[in-house]
This record gives C-alpha cells, structure tokens and sequence, in this order.
C-alpha cells in the first residue's frame, strides 16, 4: 500500500503539493486530477522517489519510498526521458537489466500491438510513438504499482481506446494503478477512485461507483464543479 | 553496479569514438612519416598523438563530470535514478568507471607509444640512441635503479589527485542542483565551492606534511588526499540520498 502522510513539497516560494494526506490500495485503479500547476506530477515523483518531500513522507508497505519500493513501483513520466543514444532495443535491455520484473517478452508483445519496431531511435521518435514507447516498457513491468503521468498525452484519438486496453490488461487485478491526465471523460470508463487536485492542495478523493449511486454525478461532472466548466478538458 | 558502470560507459562512448579515429589518424602519419622518411608526417603523427594522450585523457576525466550534470539537470535523470540503486552506488559507479576510462585510455596511449618507439627504433637507430634523445628531450637523467619507485609514486599520486579532483567537481555540481537549485549564478557559486574546498584540502594537507621528510611527506599528502576523497564522497552520497530531487 502507498500512504502519502501530510507530504509538502515547496521550490523556493512556491507550493506545489500542500499537505496532501492519502491512501492508495492494491486492486484499485485511481485518476488523479486537476489542472496544469495542481501538484499531480510533483505528487507522482515523490511517490516514484524522484523528488524528495520538503516535509511529511510517503510510505509504501509502511516504509519510506527509496531503493526498495522503486522495485515495484513502476512510474512513467510525462515528458520523454530515455538516453539519446538509445534505439527501442535498448530501451528494453535496460529496463531488463535494472527491474526483475520486466518481461523482455511482454515488452515485445506490447511493442508489436503498439506498431514499433526495435531498431527505431528513441530521439527519432514522433510524440505519439514515444508516448506508446513508455507504456510498452512500462507496462512491462510487472509492477505492483503503476504510476503513469499523462498517458494519453499526444496518443491520437484512435490510438487511445488501444493504448487504455493495454494499460488495463498488463496491470493486473491486484496492483494499484494510478493514472494522471487532462482527458477526464476518457478515464471516467474506468477508473475505481477520482482524486482532485488544485493548487497543490488535495480537494476530494471520491469512489467513482459511489459518486455515480449517491449523487447521480459523474467524475466530469464533480470536475466541472471543482475546476469550472471544463475549461481544462481537451 | 556493474550494470551502473556499464551504462556509464555507453553514455560516453562518443568522444572516446571520436578520440580514436583522432588517433588513428595520427598514427596513420606516424608511419607514414617512419617508413617514407618524410620528416613532416613524421612529425604530424607525433604531435598528434601526444596531443591526443593529453587532451583525450583530460577531456575523458572532465567528461565524466558532465555527465554527471546532465544526470542532475535534465530529464535523463529518470532513467538513473528510478533504477533501485543507492545513491552511494550510483556515485561510485560513475567514480569508477571514470578511473576506469581513464586508466585504459592511459595504457591505450601508453602501449600505442611502445609500439611506435619500437618502430621507431627499428627505423633509427639503437636503444641507447633513442634512450639518450629521450633523455636529452626531457631534459634528465633517468635514474633507472628507482624508476619502479618513481613510477608508483606517479601513479599514486596521479591517481588520488584525480580520484580527489573528480568526487569535489561531483560535490560542487551537486551542490548547485540542490542546495542552490533554482538561485541566480549557482553554476558560478558552486565553482567557487570547487576551488575553496580543493583550496583548504591542499593547505591541510601541507600544513601535516611540512616537517616532514620528502618521501614520508609525498605518502603522507597520498593518504590524506585519500582520506578527503572518501570524506566528500559520503558527503556527495548523503546529500543525493536525502535533498536531491531530479
């Protein structure tokens, strides 16, 4: 389980995630929401161990996140991040020789379901075709915890519903995955838990099947009321 | 760590391509030069080639530091430092593989510069004529009774106070992504740190040695180098391990 405990984290007079308190549990796949600057992606690394907390922490099986919860945390950011050396082969060989759970042959199939082929160079590589790069050699992994940063982002919108069904069917049951993007109407289909972010600050974690039978509302709905008219939406 | 070392290995693998083909090319002059007997190749290749050994070692060693900044200050970090390694790992597979480089490329040089004194000898003369030119060029007289002495002392030395210079260079580039991060001339602040830090080890160290014998004081200024390298190693892995957010 991964616990974030009132985590703060501050870069010089600004905050960028506000004593955000929660809890993430196995077998559940949570959205994390809220527009451009409201701390998702900060949240995201200090939960990866890439960003250290200014105070609180995060815990994953009750222990500080570091070298031992990056074993089973799998993060995949936002902004394209392999060597530029590296061709789509490479790619692979290095999450094979850093991560025990990385399936060379998952890799593979995730690669020829998303239309790369190995001996493409990574610097190269269009938007769309980097983005499905990361979630092959993401989902790769067979994480205990997924964390993937705009997924979508530059994924055109045939390719979506695709990449969504690959993301879905690597994870398995019992991981947590969580999923962080502006495309909120494409998450609504799936996600168990929404949490809404703004300005750093935590404003509401909701249960998706519980928001839908108690309030009739949808989680675009409850985005629309905290964030406005859907301003952020694309 | 030696999948770390590796990768550290790959991501400079460039300028050490680059520094072959220099080499090569050099070294295609040399010969030309020995075997046509013309006096201006000859000369090319050697001065190519002693060019190379000085430069390509010097620029292999500040390499690693930037390096070093890239996987601080871009977005490549991710893929070092989502990698389940301690930061004291990741620190001593770049101190290593740095020293590494650095001693092939030294023996690359060295063995290269054998052959080619062999061939030269073949080509001019005797041992003892190339021996004295040698001599004469440098302008001493090799003791050759302490020349295994005089050579580890070369090394000793060479290698500490390259060991020393890269682990501050380390510190002060760490120093400015993080406790400087984001602040107006860090890259110029953490500079300065470079040289005070380099500064007070060197007057600490000739402040122990001073009364000391010439060779006790040459070990003595070893061991503390030795000592300081280790000192701001776990200062640079502490600090990576506990304020270091890429």
């Amino acid at each position: 389980m991964l616990e974030s405990r009132e985590v703060t984290k501050n870069y010089l007079r600004k905050t960028a995630v506000n004593h955000v308190s929660l809890q993430l549990e196995p077998g559940k796949i949570y959205a994390i929401l809220g527009p451009n600057g409201s701390g998702k992606t900060t949240w995201m690394k200090m939960a990866a161990g890439l960003v250290k907390p200014s105070s609180g922490e995060i815990l994953y099986n009750g222990k500080p996140v570091g070298v031992e919860s990056k074993k089973d945390i799998a993060y995949m950011s936002t902004e394209p991040y392999f060597y530029n050396w590296m061709t789509v082969k490479d790619v692979g060989a290095y999450y094979q020789d850093f991560f025990e759970d990385f399936s060379m042959e998952e890799y593979h199939r995730l690669l020829q379901r998303m239309e790369l082929t190995e001996d493409l160079k990574t610097k190269a590589l269009s938007t769309g075709m980097m983005a499905k790069l990361k979630i092959a050699v993401t989902m790769a992994r067979k994480a205990k915890v997924y964390l993937l940063d705009e997924p979508l982002n530059g994924i055109d919108l045939m390719a979506r519903d695709e990449i969504m069904r690959s993301i879905l069917e690597s994870a398995g049951s019992d991981v947590t995955l969580m999923l962080s993007s502006h495309l909120v109407d494409e998450l609504e289909k799936i996600v168990s838990t929404a949490i809404f972010m703004k300005h750093g600050n935590l404003v509401t974690v909701c249960d998706a099947e519980e928001l839908r039978m108690q309030q009739g509302k949808s989680i675009v709905d409850l985005y629309r009321e905290i964030y406005g008219h859907g301003g952020e939406q694309s | 760590m030696t999948k770390l070392m590796k990768y550290e290995w790959r991501k400079a693998l460039f300028p050490k391509m680059v520094l072959l083909v220099i080499t090569a090319i050099a070294e295609i002059a040399f010969l030309i030069g020995i075997f046509s007997k013309k006096e201006m190749w000859y000369g090319l290749g050697i001065e190519g080639l002693v060019l190379c050994a000085i430069f390509g070692i010097l620029y292999i060693g500040i390499e690693s530091l930037t390096t070093f900044s890239k996987d601080l200050n871009t977005k490549q970090s991710y893929m070092l430092f989502l990698t389940p390694h301690t930061s004291y790992e990741i620190l001593g597979s770049k101190v290593l593989m740095n020293a590494i480089s650095i001693f092939v490329t030294g023996a690359f040089f060295a063995v290269l510069a054998i052959v080619d004194i062999g061939i030269g000898v073949a080509s001019i003369g005797g041992v003892k004529e190339l021996l004295s030119f040698a001599e004469a060029f440098m302008s001493v007289k090799i003791d050759w009774n302490n020349i295994r002495q005089i050579a580890l002392m070369a090394f000793s030395s060479a290698l500490v106070s390259w060991l020393n210079i890269i682990v501050v260079g380390y510190l002060a580039i760490l120093l400015s992504a993080t406790v400087l991060a984001g602040k107006k001339g860090s890259r110029v602040v953490s500079f300065v740190i470079f040289l005070i830090i380099s500064g007070i080890s060197s007057y600490v160290v000739n402040l122990v040695t001073r009364s000391m014998n010439e060779i006790a004081s040459f070990w003595c200024t070893v061991g503390c180098m030795l000592i300081f390298t280790v000192i701001f190693y776990a200062i640079t892995g502490w600090i990576m391990d506990k304020k270091l957010s890429v």
